[in-house]
């Protein structure tokens, strides 16, 4: 999951970074409101995390741009102010959440996951066969028995089970599980491939990740 | 109206009670105070007219009497007053006339000739009061006399059950000595009761009127203060959530329409001050969440995981310096917030002005971490000024470091002190990004921002010219602001003449 922070306070985009990498995000940062506004018409993002408050164009002005070019992606607010009518401005501008600062980053992560939860109504258990992955403990389960994967390693399964039974292409790999500063040089994602059909043989999940040559990979129930 | 006046406030009565249950509406005071300002005033008149009608009706009589009196001192010749004769005078012997009401015109013995109706009461008296002779018809009854008295008297008295009006006129002889009175009278019967009847229809129309005028004038006063109910209702309107509302101007150009000019504009500075106070608010903690947000956040990702030793340091480090930012914002903030609640008095001394420059800029320039920009000072080598050394170190610090602030690498700052003839000038100029015009004028409030962002990149919070400009104040020293965008902002600060 590949997550866009617009934050100027260095402070503040640096522990968002690092909490959320922790916690296998990806993130990329932008300081100012055109950067980021850039940035995020530019990639495909699962989630935005925008400070209200920045240089250039401000964080609701990058919203209503989102939004107006089409991009339903779901959209946190930071917010400083504590004023009512700030609130519900950001919201009727097609914010899909806020949270104020100072904010416990337990309650951020909670927040990012309502917001990734949105297209999965079983809640925040993803299962593919026997397979089931847990985005909030970082748990991967093959029946009953637990697969221990490294961060990337589970960062790109999580993607290929919510995308379960559609094509995941290369380049939407690269663009949801590694962030920016990566050179898109597409073959890593086959050398993660090979370490997790590795580990999921050994688990005895078999094999689940099938792939579709010259376009990507896909993740079939059955 | 007793009953109505009970109703009034006392004069030294609080206004606040102007809110009990039982005080007056504005029409009913503005009625009442009328009603009894008409009603003393119609009380004068109606004595006045009372009076002076029965001044009128009393004179005509007296005039009456007057010429009788002098026609009878004139026909009686000077001899001792025993000898008087009023054509029918009697003495208490005759008294087989005395129940005779007709005679008196058939006993023409004397020169007078009067009418029946004209009936006229004559007496004399005796020095010691001792009646000497009297008019026939006066049947046995007496006028009346008052001793002791030295000129002519007019007064009201009865002759029997008679209401009459009578004259006392004291007779003299030669020598000036008093002899006794001639007393004359006539009956006054119809002018009493015609002046008894005004008295009674003065007395009870006075009530009716002062009634009727109550009344009207309550509706009248009620009729010309709707004007003010409306723009009190309009007014009533207008809370905390609309004060962007204002009160309709009414059309006539009269005091009602000052009225709600003056509180439209007291509406306008409220409104102003409501915005300021929530834009300060907002901005506070805007400033104050930031870095507690940093420091927080970051602190929360460090304890989630085991690190390695410098990782640990480096994000201490980092927080200690979030800790030093709020701690001077707050410093800031308290300051300001002293000078506002009590007005902290300046320490004014005699001070070296160069000298303080000088040392300000020193102290800017010897920091650590400051960027490489040059400060130059032109100016006499001394110069002294009344101030508070402390403050105007503040000052000057807090401008400089604005200055260093703004400027881009490898500009300089000036500082110019001037005006040894005359109010002291001091400028400080840079070459920095300069401010819009039309943000100059907010530059001197608390936690304005020229960056809408307020991004912390610069270290600024906002508070350090509304500082300045506090601490200015105090000391009578002027702050005004020059800018061109992009080519520099110069700082004025005018000290007063001494």
């Amino acid at each position: 999951m590949r997550i866009l922070v617009i934050e100027d306070e260095p402070g503040i985009a640096r522990f968002l970074k690092d909490g959320l990498e922790e916690e296998y995000f990806a993130v990329d940062l932008a300081f100012d409101g055109k950067n980021g506004l850039d940035m995020a018409l530019l990639n495909e993002y699962d989630l935005l995390i925008v400070d209200w408050m920045i240089p250039g164009i401000s964080g609701i002005e990058v919203c209503r741009q989102v939004r107006k070019s089409g991009i339903d992606v779901p959209l946190i607010f930071l917010t400083a102010k504590d004023a009512l009518d700030d609130i519900v401005f950001g919201l009727d501008a097609g914010a899909s959440d806020y949270i104020r600062k100072p904010f416990a980053f337990e309650e951020l992560l909670a927040r990012i996951r309502v917001q990734l939860r949105r297209n999965n109504p079983a809640g925040d258990q993803l299962t593919a066969g026997r397979l089931s992955v847990n985005p909030v403990t970082h748990q991967v389960l093959c029946g009953t028995g637990e697969i221990m994967l490294t961060p990337k390693e589970f960062s790109l399964l999580e993607y290929l089970v919510r995308n379960k039974e559609k094509v995941c292409t290369r380049s939407r790999i690269i663009e949801h599980v590694w962030d920016i500063h990566f050179d898109s040089d597409t073959s890593v994602i086959d050398v993660y491939i090979n370490f997790l059909r590795k580990k999921l043989d050994q688990a005895g999940c078999g094999n689940i990740i099938q792939t579709i040559r010259g376009v990507g990979y896909i993740i079939r129930e059955s | 109206m007793p009953g109505m006046k009970k109703k009034t406030r006392p004069a030294g009565e609080p206004a606040g009670s102007v809110q009990e249950k039982h005080s007056l509406s504005l029409r009913s005071r503005i009625a009442l105070y009328y009603t009894i300002a008409t009603a003393l005033l119609l009380a004068l008149v109606f004595t006045l007219v009372f009076f002076t009608v029965e001044r009128v009706v009393y004179s005509h009589f007296d005039d009456e009497l007057d010429r009788e009196v002098s026609e009878i001192i004139e026909e009686q010749p000077r001899r001792a007053l025993d000898s008087w004769n009023f054509d029918h005078s009697d003495d208490d012997s005759r008294k087989g006339e005395r129940d005779d009401h007709d005679h008196d015109h058939r006993k023409t013995d004397g020169e007078k000739v009067r009418d029946d109706d004209d009936e006229e009461f004559i007496q004399l008296v005796g020095r010691d009061g001792k009646i000497i002779a009297r008019s026939a018809n006066l049947a046995g009854d007496t006028l009346p006399f008052q001793a002791g008295r030295k000129e002519k008297s007019y007064r009201l008295a009865e002759a029997g059950r008679l209401a009459v009006r009578q004259i006392q006129v004291p007779l003299t002889d030669p020598e000036g000595r008093v002899e006794g009175y001639l007393l004359a009278a006539v009956p006054v019967r119809d002018a009493v009761t015609i002046l008894g009847d005004l008295k009674q229809v003065l007395l009870a129309s006075y009530p009716a009127i002062i009634l009727i005028l109550f009344t009207l004038t309550r509706v009248i006063a009620g009729r010309s203060i709707r004007p003010v109910e409306e723009v009190i209702a309009a007014a009533e309107k207008i809370t905390r959530e609309n004060l962007d509302s204002r009160i309709p101007l009414p059309r006539n150009h009269d005091e009602l329409r000052r009225l709600s000019v003056t509180i439209n504009s007291l509406l306008e500075r409220l409104q102003d001050a409501f915005q300021r106070e929530k834009q300060f608010t907002s901005d506070a903690s805007h400033e104050l969440k930031t870095p507690l947000a940093s420091l927080r956040g970051t602190l929360e990702v460090l304890v989630r995981k085991p690190r390695e030793r410098e990782h640990y340091e480096e994000r201490i480090l980092f927080c200690l310096k979030e800790l030093d930012r709020m701690t001077r914002l707050i410093d800031q903030l308290l300051m300001l917030a002293r000078h506002e609640s009590r007005g902290m008095t300046p320490c004014m001394e005699p001070v070296d002005l160069a000298l303080h420059i000088r040392e300000a800029i020193g102290r800017m320039q010897s920091g650590a971490g400051r960027k490489n920009i040059p400060i130059s000072f032109h100016g006499p080598q001394s110069c002294m000024v009344s101030a508070d050394p402390a403050m105007l170190d503040m000052i000057f610090e807090n401008i400089l470091s604005n200055a260093l602030k703004y400027s881009p690498p490898d500009s300089s700052v000036a500082v110019t002190l001037s005006g040894s003839s005359g109010p002291l000038l001091c400028t400080i100029a840079d070459n920095g990004m300069g401010i819009p015009e039309e943000k100059l004028s907010r530059i001197f409030e608390r936690f304005y921002r020229v960056d809408e962002s307020r991004s912390s990149g610069t270290g600024g919070s906002g508070l350090g010219l509304a500082i300045v400009k506090k601490l200015a104040d105090l000391q009578h020293i002027t702050v005004s602001v020059k800018s061109r965008p992009d080519s520099g902002t110069t700082v004025e600060l005018r000290f007063p003449g001494t």
